[in-house]
């Protein structure tokens, strides 16, 4: 039988998740550049203004196409891009040149200096295994300093050492975690040319940090470079006041070349505009997320320090940055430090602002397309904060990306965030989403082997088994859907096991922009379960199971307040027959004798007592559900509600209220802190379950007593089958490791409500009616292991469990 | 499959005996021979194997028996005693049989609830397996009416007896041992019941024995279950009758102290098992009997039985009964109705709409009330949070 199973995968490529990409080492730098485009946003002009002659300057800044390229797509690396860039992109020169050139000129003078630097050769060796040998070294003799304009244009040198020496300090600074070294795109390791190493230096003098900056080239035994930055760090007067300016969507201050040959009269007037052009742009620009908190700690930071250095100034765009993204604010950068040299620093930042949102189809190849969807679908699933006006939140996008997942319409989702060339600092929120095929179907088949006699498989043992599925999605683009399956364990004989399902589900039914959601489906249905009821208490003899056949309809409305918490309201309409062991329909349930005869006197199994009862009843739901986790652990509460109403229609007229209210406490025990990879809290849980029924009450229908989800350490049923039914579960969980342990204390009663049932299931087959039991657990992935006592014999036992209890 | 008719036997084949007497006795061998075919063997029909010749003739027997019964019933239907059905009684020979103070002194005891007009005596025998309920009744009878046999449960099936006696009809009714295996047999009781209906019990006699020095759970099921069948009315109209009261009570005890002791260890057991409240319990007074069945029992100067204590047992118990009956409320007429017990399924049918409404105004309004505060004072993450700015001071 053909097979056409489209398998769909769902991929979630939220940018940040992305691998750092490659580069090829030429657009390394400008690369790094980008991504460190922060650092570089302070591009201090010293030329022109030396710190005395420039008072309330805004000192500039960046231009809108890196502010662009730094906040959009590349944005993604800023947080990822940890591998220095010589490395990945050295790769890609041959190797076999490298290693010669090594060999011929390095074998000069390392040859000589190898005697005394052995060891060091040694570990060049080895490095040149493993990278590759594909450096050069330098050819000249060790330990002199060398001009950069006297390198090799043509070499590719390694750099082992890189030093800044602060000239005004005198102090040489090597830690490479100094804030320092992330203005260096080169790396210790790396391999670069001469022209690299001579940007870089570009990069170091325009970047503002620096007053005057040198490089030395010093060179190594091995044949390796050694790198000496000497600098004077920009310092402004110093500052006790702070402010934080949000100038997204602000068009750029435009730097105005000053005339060198203003006099001393115009330069007053061209300062007192640019203050003046600055003030306004104060003004005009808004107020920041920025915490009062975090500013008083800059402003502390300000206060103590005495002059405002270029590396002060980058502590506190660190810090505010921090802050930023910390809060998911991704898109949020700090581009420009102004109003130096007065006693406030001024801190510009571009929080992010979404200027438009975009959604988009792709067809399988990745082209845009026409999308099957209604918008507004995709629309109610986007969380307020990735609307025009808000400012982009990562978090905001995940959600999104969930949301819109939990669809179940598209194949692939992106969320991505990408810079609005039209607004600076803007960005426009694109989604991309795949479509899943509309229709789909799908036929499976199997083999059942049964064993015949002798246990030996026959020829007419063999049972072609299969389901057919079909799926019929997003009709009309409303995400309305038929879903159907059909499944038999015996082709040959469909009618002797055909379980089946059709559902329809309507969502959205108060129109798909009514923020009210509420969903209609309707499903047709059939099932088949063993009935607890008649199940023997301990003691008793295998017991005849009664199996209970449900074919039905049911139609109901689902309206969703929360993710979790939702009241349903609906109609069943069903029949139900018993069935003993031979499939035949029957009527009592049965008991074996002592005899080893069997009692056919049980309790009557329908209503009706013919072992077939028809009814339509009335069904609510309602569930308040507040629980979330707490890093893995689940702490809230649960409380439920649930409602049968027989309406008096159907075998002997039933009419029926019957209820359950499950209450269900996950009290946390102790605060923690959350995040990933933190401990969870210890939690108790606190579970009550009432059930009762007035009126016409079918076994059926009875509740049950004992069994995983009731009484642990019986067997489902074990305890007794009643009216009213009331259990109560104290349960303790510790963490121990990545899962938790637990111990738990429970009992069930039937209130004294057994009698109540026709037929009197629980006495007639010598069940007790109540129980309680004891136990400890672990919870092992999805299985849970524990190890119940059971007050009643007083025995334990222990048991695997799928799931959870509560 | 096998069916459970096979335990029948035992007391069937009392029921045999009794029956066939009493065709005997009034010429039901004519009635039988009037019997047609069809009509047992339809009968036979109902029954899986009936295929054990003794067992048709016990069908044809019973057939035969249910005809006389039918024809009798008819004839009482026109006179108005329909619910006496069962009083095709002969003569109570038996009572010859006891010594002449007994005889007059039962005599008496009839001719006083003869008085107070009551011409039908119906006693019903319960009690578990073993403890001489079919011995009691023999020896009230004063005839071997029930088999008794020593170690052997007499199967499930209930007899009755009637006997007649100037003009005063003495039914008693048999019943086998309601317990099985440690649990109370609901089958014995199902059967129990089915026999009893649309008979009017006058008295219950509870028989425990008076050796039996510990009382569990299963005394405590079996008087819950007897309850459960007559309500606890029954108790207005009972007695605990404890056999073996011909022992020497353990060491230093008397024997008066050890009967009182015994006798409370069991009515607290009635008490219990029936949930009679403490309350209800002042107003019902249960007596206790004690009764000798075994042919060694101790007699007097009469010729009358005796216990330990001298009391004559046989018109003491008759005189307790019928004090019972006398002053003990109404009979209880066992009908379907109180077969079924009440039924729990139209229990508070009526209150559904009120239930509903609270359900509906208490339930799910609270807990859509607090749904909407759990959407109002969720703890969002901060990004969710209404957007909160800050400007410089």
């Amino acid at each position: 039988m053909a097979c056409s199973a489209p398998r769909q995968v769902l991929s979630f490529a939220l940018c940040s998740a992305a691998p750092p990409r490659r580069r090829s080492p030429s657009d390394a730098v400008s690369a790094v550049h980008i991504s460190d485009l922060s650092e570089s946003h302070f591009q201090i002009s010293k030329s022109n203004h030396s710190p005395k002659s420039s008072r309330n300057k805004a000192l500039l800044l960046y231009t809108a196409t890196l502010s662009a390229a730094a906040v959009g797509s590349e944005f993604l690396f800023h947080f990822s891009s940890t591998l220095p860039p010589g490395n990945t992109g050295s790769g890609g020169s041959g190797g076999g040149g490298g290693g010669n050139g090594w060999g011929g000129s390095g074998g000069d003078g390392g040859g000589y200096w190898s005697r005394f630097f052995s060891p060091f050769m040694a570990h060049a060796q080895e490095e040149r295994a493993d990278s590759g040998a594909v450096w050069d070294s330098h050819g000249l003799p060790a330990n002199i300093v060398v001009q950069l304009n006297r390198l090799s244009g043509l070499k590719r040198y390694k750099i082992s050492e890189i030093i800044f020496f602060d000239r005004r300090r005198n102090s040489t600074l090597s830690n490479a975690s100094n804030s320092l070294f992330e203005m260096v795109s080169l790396r210790i390791g790396g391999i670069y040319t001469k022209a690299q190493i001579q940007a870089e230096l570009e990069t170091l003098a325009s970047c503002g940090m620096f007053e005057k900056v040198d490089l030395e080239v010093k060179t190594m035994p091995d044949g390796t470079l050694s790198l000496v930055i000497s600098f004077i760090e920009s310092t402004w007067q110093s500052a006790d006041c702070f402010r934080c300016i949000n100038v997204g969507l602000m068009p750029q201050t435009k730097q105005m070349e000053m005339d060198p040959d203003l006099t001393d009269r115009e330069k007053l007037a061209y300062y007192k505009s640019m203050e003046r052009d600055y003030r306004r742009r104060i003004d005009r620009s808004r107020s920041c997320l920025l915490p009062h908190s975090v500013r008083k700690e800059v402003t502390t930071m300000l206060r103590s320090q005495g002059k405002v250095s270029a590396r002060m100034l980058q502590k506190i765009r660190d810090k505010v940055q921090r802050w930023y993204h910390d809060q998911g604010y991704a898109c949020a950068q700090v581009v420009n430090f102004g109003n130096l040299n007065t006693r406030e620093v001024v801190c510009e930042v571009v929080e992010g602002d979404i200027t438009q949102l975009s959604i988009q189809f792709q067809d399988k190849l990745g082209n845009i397309c026409e999308g099957n969807t209604e918008l507004p679908v995709i629309h109610r699933e986007l969380p307020k904060q990735l609307w025009p006006g808000s400012i982009f939140n990562i978090e905001a996008g995940k959600q999104a990306l969930r949301n819109i997942n939990s669809l179940a319409l598209f194949s692939n989702i992106e969320v991505n965030p990408r810079p609005d060339e039209k607004s600076e600092g803007g960005i426009i929120v694109e989604i991309k989403l795949k479509e899943l095929d509309q229709k789909s179907a799908e036929v499976s088949t199997e083999w059942n082997i049964v064993p015949g006699r002798q246990g030996r498989p026959t020829l007419a043992s063999i049972q072609p088994g299969g389901s057919v599925t079909f799926e019929h999605r997003n009709i009309k683009g409303l995400n309305r859907s038929i879903v159907g399956s059909v499944t038999s364990s015996n082709l040959l004989n469909p009618q002797d096991d055909l379980s089946f399902k059709f559902e329809y589900v309507h969502p959205y039914i108060d129109g798909v922009t009514d923020p009210r959601n509420r969903t209609f489906r309707a499903s047709c249905f059939n099932s088949r379960k063993m009935s607890p009821v008649f199940t023997g208490g301990p003691g008793v003899d295998e017991v005849p199971p009664i199996w209970i056949d449900r074919v039905g309809f049911k139609a109901n409305i689902t309206e969703s307040f929360t993710r979790q918490s939702k009241f349903t309201y609906g109609l069943v309409v069903e029949e139900i027959t018993t069935r003993d062991e031979t499939s035949s329909i029957c009527t009592h349930g049965a008991r074996p004798l002592p005899t080893g005869g069997l009692s056919m006197e049980g309790p009557p199994t329908t209503l009706s007592g013919t072992g077939i009862d028809r009814l339509a009843f009335a069904q609510a739901n309602i569930t308040r559900d507040n629980t979330k986790f707490v890093n893995g652990a689940i702490v809230g509460e649960r409380n439920m509600f649930q409602l049968d109403q027989g309406l008096g229609i159907g075998s002997n007229f039933p009419f029926f209220n019957r209820h359950q209210l499950t209450v269900t406490r996950f009290i946390q025990l102790k605060g923690v802190e959350e995040g990933i990879g933190k401990p969870p809290p210890p939690v108790l849980v606190l579970h009550g379950h009432y059930g009762g029924c007035v009126g016409d009450l079918p076994s059926y229908d009875a509740f049950t007593l004992g069994g995983p989800y009731s009484v642990r350490g019986y067997n489902m049923g074990e305890l007794g089958a009643c009216r009213n039914i009331l259990e109560v579960t104290a349960e303790l969980r510790v963490p121990v490791r990545s899962t938790h342990l637990y111990a738990f204390v429970e009992h069930g009663n039937d209130l004294g409500s057994s009698k109540d049932v026709k037929g009197n299931p629980t006495k007639f087959f010598r069940r007790i009616g109540h129980g309680s039991s004891y136990g400890v657990g672990a919870k092992l992935g999805l299985v849970r292991m524990e190890y119940a006592v059971d007050n009643n014999s007083g025995t334990g036992a222990l048991f695997f469990r799928f799931g959870e209890r509560f | 499959m096998k069916f459970t008719v096979g335990h029948l036997i035992n007391k069937g084949g009392t029921l045999r005996w009794a029956s066939s007497l009493a065709n005997r006795a009034r010429g039901g061998f004519r009635l039988h021979r009037l019997i047609p075919v069809p009509i047992a063997t339809t009968a036979s029909f109902l029954l899986p194997h009936p295929s054990a010749t003794w067992k048709r003739f016990f069908f044809l027997r019973l057939v035969s028996w249910l005809c006389l019964f039918n024809f009798l019933t008819e004839k009482m239907a026109v006179l108005g005693f329909v619910h006496m059905a069962f009083q095709a009684a002969r003569e109570w020979h038996g009572i010859q049989q006891f010594p002449a103070a007994t005889q007059t002194k039962l005599i008496e005891l009839l001719a006083k609830l003869k008085q107070e007009n009551v011409s039908t005596l119906t006693i019903l025998v319960m009690g578990k397996g073993g403890v001489g309920k079919s011995s009691t009744v023999n020896s009230i009878l004063g005839e071997r009416v029930a088999t008794v046999s020593a170690f052997q449960s007499e199967g499930l099936r209930p007899i009755i007896c009637s006997r007649a006696r100037a003009g005063f009809i003495l039914n008693i009714i048999d019943t086998p041992g309601i317990v099985e295996g440690g649990y109370v047999n609901e089958q014995a009781i199902g059967i129990i019941k089915r026999f009893l209906l649309n008979k009017t019990i006058d008295v219950l006699l509870y028989v425990d024995r008076l050796d039996a020095y510990r009382m569990d759970t299963l005394d405590k099921q079996v008087l819950n279950d007897i309850t459960g069948i007559f309500g606890k009315r029954i108790w207005n109209r009972a007695l605990v009758v404890l056999t073996h009261a011909q022992l020497s009570p353990p060491d230093g005890l008397n024997y008066d102290d050890f009967v009182e002791r015994r006798s409370q260890a069991l009515l607290k057991y009635v008490r219990l098992g029936a949930r009679i409240t403490k309350l209800e319990y002042q107003k019902i007074d249960i007596p206790v009997v004690l009764v000798e069945n075994s042919g060694r029992c101790k007699t007097n100067n009469n010729g009358e039985k005796i216990l330990p204590n001298g009391v004559a047992w046989i018109p003491s118990l008759v005189e307790t009964i019928i004090n019972v009956v006398i002053s003990g409320g109404e009979s209880i007429r066992v009908d379907q109705k109180l077969i079924d017990g009440p039924n729990p399924n139209n229990r508070g049918k009526l209150f559904i709409p009120l239930i509903l409404a609270f359900q509906y105004f208490f339930l799910v309004k609270s807990i859509q009330r607090a749904i909407r505060n759990d959407v109002m004072n969720e703890n969002k993450p901060l990004w969710e949070r209404p957007v909160e700015r800050f400007d410089d001071e």
